[in-house]
């Protein structure tokens, strides 16, 4: 068999990351030491720049300290810098923490993200997909993004684990968070071209189901069901054999252990989201929301982190949307206005811009421009809880972050160097 | 004449008949001028659809009849000039391939919403076009885009052939070689013509037709245009796709008169580039990926680059949907790739209108040009900056609060998040002055000299 080179990356990528599966939980510390050995020992100052720390106002002349992967300090021109710094003039820069893109469409190919076996798959892993060569991460790195949350595809009613890995790195050391959300799919698309096989029996191993939106909800119905029942069981007996681990992991949705996230677009499938977890009695993330306006004042009341999909959609996938929706561009603003927390994603939208351009319309559409920028690096953090480790400018979080050639949401702005845990991604 | 007209204006003691919405003032915070300084607090006067002055606020008194736009705290600059533009036809190509005899004034719906965006972004001045998918397409027009006939809306007609090298069966010989016939199939028609011209001369010399009688036949109508265009009698606008079709299109600038509009990936013609006298148009899509195949790694390519790298002027053209139907989008893509915000704002302004041949009408604000400016609420590089105002020709032909199509994306979307049973928030788009925070970072840079 002739190997292309990337089917070889690909398999050695998956190889990887299996290995890293298996080990990572204990591991996770001693990567930790070892990382910080084999990073620079030296300190480096950024100076005089503008920075915009994530969930503060922006420092006009600041200083940003990094040094063992890690930011040691941020302020203003009073800070000390630490003696035998490396000092880097930033004048005229700005630096921001780098962009977190919490629904990446692009760690893999489709083929590899939508497993067609099955309709409900929670126990499958995107993290065995994942490529780390895949040509989406160079771009992501290129626009500022350093940390991404990829997601089964929306092919399953329900996926599987999504993970949050950082664009660049070895296989190892890019998993921030591994079974980081179990990713639910309402609509059109789990249904779509599902039918019999030439008119055979319904219950031929080649019928897929479902092929209409109720059969995608009662598909999600019964899988939470069933995980319902074991987790009574199994409270009720405490010998009682463990529940299969697709069951085990819906459980873990259901004690609130593990993040939900339902994608849904129309104004139908956004409240189906939000009722069928009401059923549960779980909470779930929404994702792409394009309808969002619509049940503005349901998602306030509930609660829920919107990952707004492609705010520029408007435009860019025409004013009928995708699945029945009609993606307005008041959305961002009708959301801010309610305080429903907004994380700005590139998400499904094959013609969604780059990350910082997404979170530029959402500041064009309404939202106040540290909010906008909010939208991208604190928010994200929080939702997937690697905000101890990301999303900000501050002393112990990692030194992920950018220095772009003038204000990031300036139509204009580059990255010019893009840093991941200190060391540099991505220049200019 | 209207120097005069609007010094017997100014003059009270004068008693002027003019009718007051034939004098409109227009008063700016900071006037982009394109060809001239940056005015700060002026005041554009505008008269009989002319301008007859621009100037700081301080040194021009407003005649009192005249009709005040007033934009002391917006930007206000000339309406964007199109040099190339497929939009507002449904479609723009016939399905045949060889159609030179067609006009665009038969396919333009003034009610598109192609030109109601157009308004919206801020663009005066279109020239439509037949689409790239064909050989010999017939001619454009320059069109503004209000009005509601085509001869409402007309500037100028016959301005121009469509030719494209546009591979339609994916073989770009084929393409090249169904061109060339087309053009050589013109060139034997009118050298039979031409022969059948000098027969008759010929004839009547020797007495064989009475001295009175006149050479009757006429070019066919189908053939007038392309007969025209062979005759370097009409200008040709040529898309190139791309790099391989360059070669070509340099080869038939040398014997016919044409007007290149090049499409993305050129990027391995840099060579050829650099030997293009003329400015060129560029399609929307400026920036492009390319995969190196060796190391299968990605590089991004911008047209405006390669072509400022290579010295030649450019005009920049607005997509149909998505980013690069934004004007600011267009003008940001170009700075963030290196290019000076001059040069950017020329691209759609000033280098459009040599073009189309209308340098003394449109494209700058200036005394004698077409009263054509745009009323923008900030930096026109901002993305938070909003067209508020379009006048053309002295006359206003779009206000945002009143554009149905940005009430459906922005206040609409409030109302509908609304409770049914609590009053409607005073919604309103977002306003233009969040332009980026405290950042000013895109301004100061200079623009117009």
């Amino acid at each position: 068999m002739i190997r292309t080179p990337n089917s070889a990356a690909l398999a050695a990528a998956v190889t990887l990351a299996l290995a890293v599966a298996v080990t990572a939980q204990q591991n996770a510390a001693a990567q930790q030491d070892g990382r910080a050995a084999a990073g620079k020992q030296t300190v480096t100052a950024y100076t005089h720049a503008r920075i915009l720390p994530g969930g503060k106002p922006a420092i006009a002349d600041g200083v940003l300290v990094v040094g063992n992967g890690k930011v040691l300090a941020v302020g203003d021109a009073t800070l000390r810098i630490p003696d035998g710094a490396v000092v880097v003039d930033c004048s005229g820069k700005t630096i921001t923490p780098g962009l977190i893109d919490a629904a990446f469409a692009g760690g893999a190919s489709a083929n590899d993200l939508n497993e067609q076996s099955e309709e409900v798959t929670p126990a499958l892993r995107v993290l065995d997909s994942l490529d780390p060569e895949a040509p989406a991460f160079a771009r992501a790195r290129r626009d500022g993004v350093t940390t991404v949350h990829v997601m089964p595809g929306t092919r399953n009613v329900i996926g599987g684990l999504g993970c949050v890995v950082k664009t660049a790195g070895d296989p190892t050391s890019m998993i921030v968070k591994q079974d980081a959300s179990l990713r639910i799919t309402l609509g059109a698309e789990p249904s779509m071209g599902n039918r019999s096989i030439g008119g055979g029996p319904p219950e031929s191993m080649y019928y897929r189901r479902p092929t209409t939106r109720m059969g995608v909800v009662w598909e999600v119905r019964r899988a939470f069901y069933d995980a319902k029942e074991a987790l009574q069981m199994t409270q009720g007996a405490p010998n009682a054999s463990p529940p299969s681990e697709g069951v085990e992991i819906l459980t873990r949705v259901l004690q609130g252990k593990l993040t939900a996230v339902t994608t849904a677009r129309s104004e139908q499938d956004l409240r189906t989201a939000l009722r069928i977890a009401d059923e549960f009695g779980y909470e779930t993330v929404i994702d792409e929301a394009q309808d969002a306006y619509l049940v503005a004042d349901e998602l306030a009341q509930k609660k829920a982190t919107v990952l707004l999909g492609a705010p520029s959609a408007e435009q860019v996938g025409g004013t009928a949307g995708s699945d029945g929706a009609s993606p307005r561009s008041g959305t961002v603003r009708a959301l801010a206005e309610r305080s429903v927390r907004v994380v700005v994603t590139t998400g499904t939208n094959a013609l969604a811009l780059p990350l910082v351009r997404e979170a530029m319309f959402a500041n064009r559409n309404g939202l106040g421009p540290q909010q906008a920028l909010d939208a991208v690096t604190v928010e994200p953090a929080r939702l997937l809880g690697i905000d101890d480790r990301t999303g900000r400018l501050a002393a112990g979080l990692d030194a992920d972050f950018v220095i772009w050639s003038t204000d990031p949401l300036d139509p204009a702005a580059v990255a010019e160097s893009v840093h991941i845990d200190g060391n540099p991604a991505f220049t200019r | 004449m209207n120097p005069k007209l609007l010094l017997a204006a100014i003059l009270p003691m004068v008693a002027v008949s003019a009718n007051c919405q034939d004098l409109v003032a227009v008063k700016a915070k900071k006037i982009l001028t394109i060809t001239g300084p940056t005015v700060e607090d002026g005041v554009v006067l505008i008269q009989n659809g002319r301008i007859t002055k621009v100037a700081k606020a301080a040194d021009v008194e407003i005649p009192w009849e005249a009709k005040v736009i007033d934009a002391s705290d917006k930007v206000v600059m000339p309406t964007w000039v199109l040099a190339h533009s497929e939009g507002g036809m449904r479609p723009s190509n016939e399905s045949m391939q060889n159609v030179p005899w067609l006009t665009v004034r038969d396919a333009i719906d003034p009610a598109s919403g192609y030109f109601e965006n157009a308004l919206r972004n801020g663009v005066g001045t279109v020239h439509v076009m037949a689409g790239n998918r064909t050989l010999l397409a017939g001619t454009g027009m320059v069109v503004r885009p209000a009005g509601r006939t085509v001869e409402d809306m007309t500037v100028a007609a016959n301005t121009g052939m469509k030719l494209s090298l546009l591979a339609r069966n994916g073989s770009r010989l084929q393409q090249i070689r169904e061109l060339r016939r087309a053009i050589a199939e013109i060139r034997e028609y009118l050298a039979d013509f031409e022969r059948k011209k000098a027969e008759f001369a010929k004839e009547q010399e020797a007495g064989a037709i009475p001295k009175d009688k006149k050479f009757e036949e006429e070019i066919d109508r189908k053939k007038q245009a392309a007969v025209d265009f062979v005759e370097k009698k009409l200008k040709g606008w040529l898309y190139v796709p791309s790099y391989a079709e360059l070669d070509e299109a340099l080869r038939m600038t040398q014997e016919l008169d044409l007007q290149l509009v090049l499409g993305p990936n050129i990027d391995e013609a840099k060579a050829l580039l650099s030997k293009l006298k003329s400015p060129v148009v560029l399609d929307d899509t400026l920036e492009y990926f390319e995969t190196d195949e060796e190391t299968q790694k990605e590089v991004l390519h911008c047209t405006a680059r390669l072509c400022a790298d290579a010295g030649v002027p450019f005009a920049l053209s607005l997509g149909q949907g998505g980013q690069t139907s934004y004007p600011w989008w267009q003008l940001g893509t170009c700075v963030r790739n290196g290019i000076d915000r001059k040069t950017a704002l020329e691209a759609l302004t000033v280098v459009p209108a040599r073009l189309l041949g209308l340098e003394e009408q449109v494209g700058s604000l200036a005394e004698g040009k077409l009263g054509n400016l745009q009323i923008l609420t900030g930096d026109p590089f901002a993305a938070t900056t909003w067209v508020e105002t379009v006048v053309l020709e002295g006359e206003v032909v779009y206000q945002r609060k009143d554009d149905p199509r940005l009430k459906y994306l922005f206040d609409e979307a409030a109302k509908a998040a609304a409770p049914a049973d609590a009053p409607a928030p005073a919604p309103k788009a977002p306003e233009g002055e969040q332009t980026g925070g405290d950042n000013k970072g895109s301004e100061g840079s200079g623009e117009g000299n």
